[in-house]
């Protein structure tokens, strides 16, 4: 049966609790149409985003990871997100490096205001990982 | 030329003065050539102490076990302790301090230079000597001189040294109480990140290619957290056999831990492993590359390290192990980090 079903990316979302889950929240209240492939998880700040929940989402099966945050200097913990801005940029360049697709993996700055942002940031994504097809390379094989 | 005399004569002068407890150095193994880490409390053994180019290990995993082990007996130091370090492992030595695992003068430093060497890679030795066994190392200028069964093989160091001594910028150990051998600080036997930049310069399909191959090999023996002087916490996050085990933990609470990565050496969960190490290394990792010496399958641990450590200096200005009381690569941070890859 699953094979028919067309291929749709899903994306796991750490969303800064202060920030981009109320700016999805917004998005949800404005009514504005955007994609439902990404499963947010709210998180107290981007800052406290272990480079292990990445590889963990990928490795649980994830086509995508978002990381979405607080504008540099809108930290409710004063610099978490720019600590996040370092150690995601790491993540990123160490997943690059292995040969992972650079559109797997993204992050964003999203106020609480910004629920149309938050929006197009997720569209984008769909858009972007659709012609990457499944995610297979960090996913844990099951055996049958 | 460093006298292999004064570094003998150091160690005993101090532990018969109950300077130090012990000294950390190397002596002959038992096996051909290679030196063994030595633990000398008796002035009496110093003369046992070598320093040739088979003095690869970074001994400063020791300071670590020490440490783990007088915590263990709710002991505290009485003496310093005495290690003989190279310029790698003095770096290592500055980020445990950085971390706060030993205090400085929990620790002296007999600092060896390497000056315009390094030590030997014995993968790339065996095929110079034609499967013989050579029994004895020495440095000799720029060559190493090698005794084996056919009588001493000249070999220049370049050729058969470690990649990371051929790349290494920093031989002379900056730290240290007393230091022996020429500060050859600056020095280029080849352009650092060598291989890294050869092996970038690939497509993103063939790098997978190779790492895919590579994460198929690991057999997950976890040798390269053994021989990281790095690596010392208590609980791994990779390995749930290392968490703690009371008497009061149910079987429940046992089989139902957090596990961020099965045990089973597959490539998925191998991937994970050596990915996690490898962010957990970034901005700590000196480049002694133990790791992928330790590695029974070639796994290029140190690539990974190598690439953490390269984006760190270009784009964050960090150098590990620079300063005691420095600041860390993921604790910190400035105003100019790139941040165009956020939308």
């Amino acid at each position: 049966m699953s094979e028919q079903q067309p291929y749709e990316p899903r994306i796991v979302a750490f969303l800064c609790k202060w920030c981009s889950s109320a700016g999805s929240d917004l998005a949800g209240v404005s009514r504005i149409q955007y994609p439902a492939n990404a499963t947010p998880i709210t998180i107290p700040c981007t800052g406290a985003v272990s480079p292990m929940y990445i590889l963990s989402a990928f490795n649980k099966g994830a086509d995508g990871v978002l990381v979405s945050g607080c504008h540099i200097g809108d930290c409710h913990y004063i610099e978490g997100n720019y600590l996040a801005r370092r150690k995601m940029h790491l993540t990123m360049e160490l997943l690059k490096f292995i040969g992972v697709e650079q559109n797997r993996f993204r992050m964003s700055w999203v106020s609480a205001a910004e629920g149309a942002k938050f929006a197009q940031v997720v569209t984008d994504f769909v858009n972007d990982l659709r012609p990457l097809g499944p995610q297979d390379k960090l996913k844990k094989a099951v055996r049958t | 030329m460093i006298n292999l005399q004064d570094i003998r004569d150091t160690a005993r002068d101090m532990l018969a003065k109950g300077e130090v407890r012990a000294v950390i150095g190397y002596r002959r193994g038992s096996r051909g050539m290679l030196a063994e880490p030595a633990f000398i409390t008796d002035p009496a053994q110093a003369d046992e102490l070598v320093w040739d180019p088979t003095c690869f290990h970074n001994l400063s995993l020791y300071l670590v076990e020490d440490r783990k082990f007088l915590a263990h007996l709710r002991k505290t130091a009485n003496a310093p302790i005495a290690i003989v370090a190279k310029g790698c492992d003095a770096r290592s030595i500055v980020v445990l301090m950085q971390e706060h695992y030993f205090k400085r003068e929990d620790v002296y430093i007999i600092g060896v230079s390497c000056e315009g060497s390094g030590v030997v890679d014995e993968r790339k030795l065996a095929p110079r000597l034609n499967g013989i066994q050579a029994t004895n190392a020495a440095f000799d200028g720029d060559d190493f001189v090698f005794t084996t069964a056919e009588g001493e093989k000249r070999i220049p160091a370049c050729e058969v040294m470690a990649d990371r001594c051929l790349e290494c910028r920093n031989p002379f150990p900056k730290e240290h109480n007393l230091a022996f051998g020429e500060d050859k600080t600056g020095r280029k036997l080849a352009e650092p990140f060598a291989a890294l930049t050869r092996f970038e310069a690939q497509g993103a399909g063939q790098r997978w290619d190779s790492w895919s191959r590579h994460f198929d090999r690991c057999i997950r023996c976890f040798a390269c957290r053994s021989v990281c002087p790095m690596c010392y916490c208590d609980e791994c996050v990779v390995d749930s056999i290392t968490f703690p085990v009371t008497a009061e933990t149910t079987a429940d609470e046992k089989a139902n831990r957090i596990k961020w990565i099965e045990r089973s050496a597959t490539r998925s969960e191998n991937i994970t492993y050596l990915m996690t190490r490898a962010m957990h290394l970034a901005g700590r990792c000196t480049d002694c590359g133990e790791c992928e010496r330790a590695c029974p399958v070639n796994v290029p641990i140190r690539m990974l390290n190598n690439k953490m450590e390269r984006e760190a200096r270009e784009k964050f200005g960090f150098e590990p192990g620079a300063s005691i009381g420095g600041p860390s690569l993921v604790a910190t941070f400035l105003d100019t980090d790139p941040g165009d890859f956020i939308r």
